[in-house]
């Protein structure tokens, strides 16, 4: 069972919670015209093992969106940060 | 406006249900006077400030902590976001920083009390209810049968489940299977309204 600290309700199981999407993926500049990095921002993403970063709904709980970084091999739980704290820090 | 309906009347029969014995927990609701949601975005905390003081209340309050106005009760259940049972119409405070939702049909509690009722709160939960992690004045938001749920201890032995009104039915169907192991007792509405 993974558990994931959310920073708002503390250590929760995973069934708390539901995957949202990969949180490495960027958009790119909407006065971007060429195709591909349109495709490979709706479509195409890599399946990486080891240490990852990925967007969680704490559904079940504050409903905050997180960004947490998990293991893909081990299934390891490492950070989980508020995703609206992660996105400021990133702009 | 119309009067909250308690939706689990009809199906609390009153009576003795389940394991001989002393009466272990004790399943009941009781009636939401008014349920508000107030939300807003990252000016939450300054833009919420003239309600909260309308209300009684010193601040936005805890992530885990209940807090207890003179008629108001409230809960922190996000960074932007707090729940208040009892307060008048706030539809005034609404603004561009400021969302004011009514909740009140929108949520049923059901009363656990007894000296199992963590007990049996802990066989449907899948975090620590004990008097510990949960003391009387706080609360936790959690999934119960799949639904997210609010738990606030009101006592050592009386817990209070803030169910999503659509599922109160199922959620006291599980409760009270769960019970039937320990023994309990469904309080007449008489009794429920005679305590809130």
């Amino acid at each position: 069972m993974i558990r994931i600290d959310c920073p708002i309700c503390g250590l929760r199981t995973e069934t708390e919670f539901t995957y949202g999407a990969d949180a490495t993926v960027t958009r790119p500049a909407m006065d971007e015209t060429a195709t591909q990095p349109w495709v490979d921002y709706v479509f195409n993403r890599d399946n990486p093992r080891g240490w990852h970063l990925e967007y969680w709904h704490h559904v079940q709980g504050c409903r905050q969106w997180l960004v947490l970084e998990r293991n893909t091999l081990t299934h390891e739980v490492g950070s989980c940060r508020l995703a609206r704290e992660v996105d400021h820090e990133a702009s | 406006m119309v009067d909250p309906v308690i939706p689990l009347h009809a199906n609390l029969v009153p009576g003795r249900y389940g394991a001989d014995g002393d009466t272990a927990v004790q399943i009941g609701t009781r009636r939401i006077s008014s349920l508000w949601q107030i939300a807003g975005w990252s000016d939450f905390e300054h833009a919420a400030q003239p309600l909260l003081v309308a209300c009684g209340l010193a601040g936005p309050g805890q992530y885990d902590e209940t807090q207890q106005g003179p008629d108001v009760t409230a809960w922190r259940i996000a960074p932007d976001k707090i729940l208040l049972e009892g307060p008048p119409d706030l539809t005034d405070f609404a603004s561009d920083s400021l969302v004011v939702l009514d909740l009140s049909h929108a949520r049923t509690v059901i009363t656990l009390n007894g000296a199992e009722a963590r007990t049996l709160l802990s066989q449907v939960v899948s975090v620590d209810v004990s008097a510990a992690t949960l003391p009387v004045g706080s609360f936790i938001q959690t999934g119960l049968h799949g639904v997210g749920v609010l738990l606030q201890a009101r006592s050592q032995n009386g817990i209070e489940i803030f169910v999503p009104t659509t599922w109160a039915q199922t959620i006291l169907d599980i409760l009270c299977q769960n019970a039937m192991p320990l023994g309990y007792e469904i309080m007449s509405p008489q009794t429920i309204h005679a305590a809130t």
